[in-house]
């Protein structure tokens, strides 16, 4: 049985589209961003330079402090290898805490830690430790510090650690008479990124402390240093006025404001992290729906050119009619837009959500984790789809109009104006709609049916009422209705013409042409 | 096989100030060769376009092959336009077939039939080839293909022979006696009249939207009074004002004369002696469809 013309008009051309590099690329391009998006920040976590550094301790005893603090904190890392059960590599040393930790409390593993960090730990601390932890930190203790003072970055990197050391290394202090013009020079040849200069008594006051670098505007490695000086100097504060190191805790301890939404249920619930960044996840939506709506209808436009141009037309005309011809092609392109936006998803969904649990690295995805909560979610997904299919047909319809009644894209470009500017303002008014999701000026626009799709998928995170996004759909809906009527019309009559083409004025007097009329204007025959 | 191919009553169509087709009416009949003849901006394809109901006409009737809705009967047809386009990257055979297909054969058939007649225009191997691949000549070949592989029983031909080097235009006119031996109808436009001549059975001279006259070649060369062929060796200001002749259309060593109704033959023969004018050729006859044509066209400008 022969195929309905539409179908045949339409099949041809996404196949053709398949055919084009655009097709691919634009395909492609997402599950790429995605990839970057999600593997930039964990790489350059991995690979940013590590900073060396040295300290001038004029006090004589708070650099050692300091190690001892940052000691501290990587110890827990590297507790937490130990616990892990058998690090691979790693020295003697961990292999032994790894057994040790095994037979020990909650509480004598704390205790272990902060006393393994320091470098003469109070003798009547240890006694409170049991006997195998206390022979681990007579023997082993200082074994560890040392290995993680000095030991090569690829031991390191196969215990897959985040130390301290990877980030901020301390080097040796030079010795002789000019300490000082020998560490600027260190810090001229790159050597160094920075030197501390610790002044004779801290605890007084901040005179002759200072940070000298050439690169002023990367500070981490300034206040990563200067957070644990001033915390070291605040306790010998607080121990020189004999305040009760409780009661300091007490008096520094801040107030946390928890922060609650109230949930569908109208219960105030505990907000998650994963909350906020859900909040602005709409933006990478209507941004991603923009461009997907943007280059199809983009697409459709230069096929219509070009086919044109080829004087094709013609003969498609003499075996289609206008409105075949236009709805085949509308829906061809349709077809191939929602074939990339149905990948999209799917990588979406199998990039932040499948993968990870088959490897289970649930939490791998770090700064990126609240990827998987928006993959699962169908609201967001089906939106998009729904959203994407629905703008397209409606600029896709206005642009295959622009299409049959200009010989060239660049005569495209005045009628195209009108359309692309209205185009910005969902894009300029995103930032402030996922802000107030439900606000007046969001309500307003989900209104204007141009604006429906992204405004709508911008206030996804609201979310909206349900009689908005069916009130906004059916006024969607029935534009598209209008605008593909009248564009059939303009198709008509355009897409024969040659010629200079049309101003806007021109086209919208054919909207009152009767069916099948030409209107005033040359044609050259 | 009684009613007319193509039947035109009063079509009229402006496009703004130009009026580009007056009150037009014409009757093709089935099986015929036809062709419309005249200068460029006549008319020629503005007709075409609405018999193909590319236009709808703004007054008149057009019913082809007997239907007067032009979507019912766009399958029966085949068009080529003056303008022909190929989509560029699609395969030769698949386009044919894609086309063929658009005109209601089913898909297998299609393509069974895109390369039996790729194979019988000897284009066989460019079957799987995409279609920017192609010269000219071969292009314009493919495109006559995809507008006769539905086996149209109207074929509708704008200039089809323009642009053609002389072995594809003697394709192109073996193509159309062939499909005029198969019972089926031709319809060409042209503005080279010696070509209608030769092949057509019926003519239509139309001229700034205007029918001249229509009828069967003979008929209408016959109606314009006699011309005589002249083959000739002398100066061509020696035919200048000879007794009872109206116009000479003079191509250096042969010239039409037309002559006057009441004119004396042998008179002019007797002149042209006379002046020194050395005849190889004096011939008698109907005047071409193009001393036709400017014969009523001059008389129209002259009224």
């Amino acid at each position: 049985m022969p195929r309905s013309k539409l179908y045949l008009v339409a099949r041809r051309e996404y196949l053709e589209n398949l055919r084009t590099k655009a097709f691919w690329i634009g395909i492609l391009s997402f599950p790429l961003v995605l990839c970057l998006v999600t593997g930039v920040p964990i790489l350059l976590l991995k690979t940013k330079e590590t900073r060396t550094y040295a300290v001038l301790d004029q006090s004589g005893s708070i650099m050692e402090a300091v190690e001892d603090s940052i000691l501290a904190d990587d110890m827990a890392q590297l507790f937490a290898a130990a616990e892990r059960q058998d690090p691979e590599g790693g020295p003697e040393a961990l292999h032994q805490l790894a057994a040790v930790l095994a037979g020990l409390d909650e509480e004598s593993r704390e205790t272990l830690r902060l006393l393994a960090a320091q470098t003469s730990p109070a003798p009547e601390e240890i006694q409170r430790l049991p006997e195998a932890a206390r022979t681990w930190l007579r023997l082993h203790a200082t074994r560890l510090r040392s290995w993680w003072r000095g030991a090569p970055d690829a031991e390191m990197d196969k215990l897959n650690l985040k130390l301290a050391r990877d980030q901020f290394r301390r080097l040796d202090t030079p010795s002789g008479a000019d300490i000082r013009d020998e560490l600027n020079r260190m810090i001229d040849d790159g050597r160094l990124f920075a030197y501390f200069v610790i002044g004779p008594d801290p605890v007084a006051g901040p005179e002759g402390c200072d940070y000298v670098s050439n690169n002023l505007t990367d500070n981490e490695l300034q206040n990563w240093y200067g957070r644990r000086v001033s915390a070291i100097v605040r306790q010998r504060r607080i121990a020189s006025e004999r305040i009760d190191p409780q009661t300091a805790r007490w008096i520094q301890s801040p107030i946390h404001f928890a922060s609650q939404k109230v949930g569908t249920a109208g219960a105030v619930e505990e907000v998650e992290k994963t909350d906020t960044a859900r909040q602005w996840a709409p933006i990478a939506f209507v941004y991603a729906l923009w461009i997907a709506i943007f280059t199809s209808s983009q697409m459709l436009l230069n096929n219509m050119i070009e086919e044109k141009s080829n004087r094709i037309l013609e003969v498609l005309l003499s075996s289609v009619s206008a409105f075949e011809m236009m709805a085949g092609k509308i829906a061809g392109m349709a077809a191939s837009g929602l074939t990339v936006v149905f990948f999209w998803a799917l990588s979406l969904v199998s990039l932040v959500v499948v993968l990870p649990t088959a490897l289970g690295l649930g939490a791998a995805l770090g700064p990126v984790g609240f990827l998987g909560d928006i993959a699962a979610d169908p609201l967001y997904l089906t939106s998009f789809v729904a959203y994407f299919l629905m703008g397209y047909l409606f600029y896709a319809t206005l642009l295959a109009g622009i299409g049959s009644v200009c010989n060239s894209i660049k005569e495209t470009q005045n009628l195209m104006t009108p359309i692309i500017l209205p185009m910005m303002i969902p894009l300029l008014s995103m930032f402030s709609i996922v802000k107030d999701p439900n606000g007046i000026l969001a309500r307003i626009l989900s209104f204007i049916p141009p604006f429906t799709p992204f405004v709508m998928m911008n206030r996804a995170a609201g979310p909206p009422a349900a009689w908005e996004y069916l009130a906004t759909t059916i006024l969607l809906l029935a534009t598209i209705v209008v605008t593909l009527r009248g564009t059939a019309k303009v198709f008509r009559i355009g897409v024969l013409m040659t010629g200079k083409p049309p101003r806007l004025l021109e086209i919208l007097r054919w909207f009152a042409l009767r069916e099948g009329a030409t209107p005033a204007r040359k044609e050259p025959e | 096989m009684t009613a007319d191919a193509l039947l035109l009553e009063h079509v009229d169509k402006r496009f703004g100030e130009v009026h580009a087709v007056r009150d037009l009416s014409l009757q093709v009949p089935p099986g015929s060769i036809y062709g419309f003849l005249g200068p460029n901006g006549a008319g020629k394809t503005t007709t075409i376009r609405m018999i193909m109901s590319v236009f709808l006409p703004d007054s008149g009737k057009i019913r082809v092959l007997g239907s007067e809705d032009p979507l019912a009967v766009k399958d029966r047809l085949g068009y080529l336009p003056e303008e022909k386009g190929l989509y560029k990257k699609m395969r030769l055979a698949e386009l044919i077939a894609f086309f063929t297909e658009l005109k209601g054969v089913d898909g297998a058939t299609a393509r069974r039939r895109a390369r039996e007649l790729l194979d019988r225009f000897d284009l066989g191997e460019w079957a799987d080839r995409r279609c920017e691949s192609l010269s000219k000549g071969m292009a314009q070949k493919v495109q006559l293909l995809v507008t006769l592989s539905h086996e149209p029983e109207l074929v509708i031909l704008d200039e089809p022979f323009s642009g053609l080097d002389p072995v594809n235009r003697d394709t192109m006119r073996d193509v159309v006696l062939q499909l005029k031996r198969d019972g089926r109808t031709v319809i060409f436009s042209t503005h080279i009249m010696e070509q209608a001549e030769q092949i057509c059975d019926h003519v239509l001279l139309i001229n700034k939207g205007e029918k001249v006259i229509d009828g069967t070649v003979d008929e209408v060369r016959r109606g314009e009074g006699r011309a005589i062929w002249l083959d000739y060796d002398g100066e061509s200001s020696r035919l200048q004002e000879l007794p009872g002749v109206e116009r000479v259309t003079d191509g250096g060593n042969r010239a039409e004369l037309f002559l006057a109704a009441a004119a004396d033959t042998q008179a002019v023969l007797a002149e042209l002696v006379g002046r020194g004018v050395r005849v190889s050729r004096f011939d008698l006859r109907a005047p071409s469809l193009h001393e036709v044509f400017i014969r009523a066209v001059g008389g129209d400008a002259s009224a």
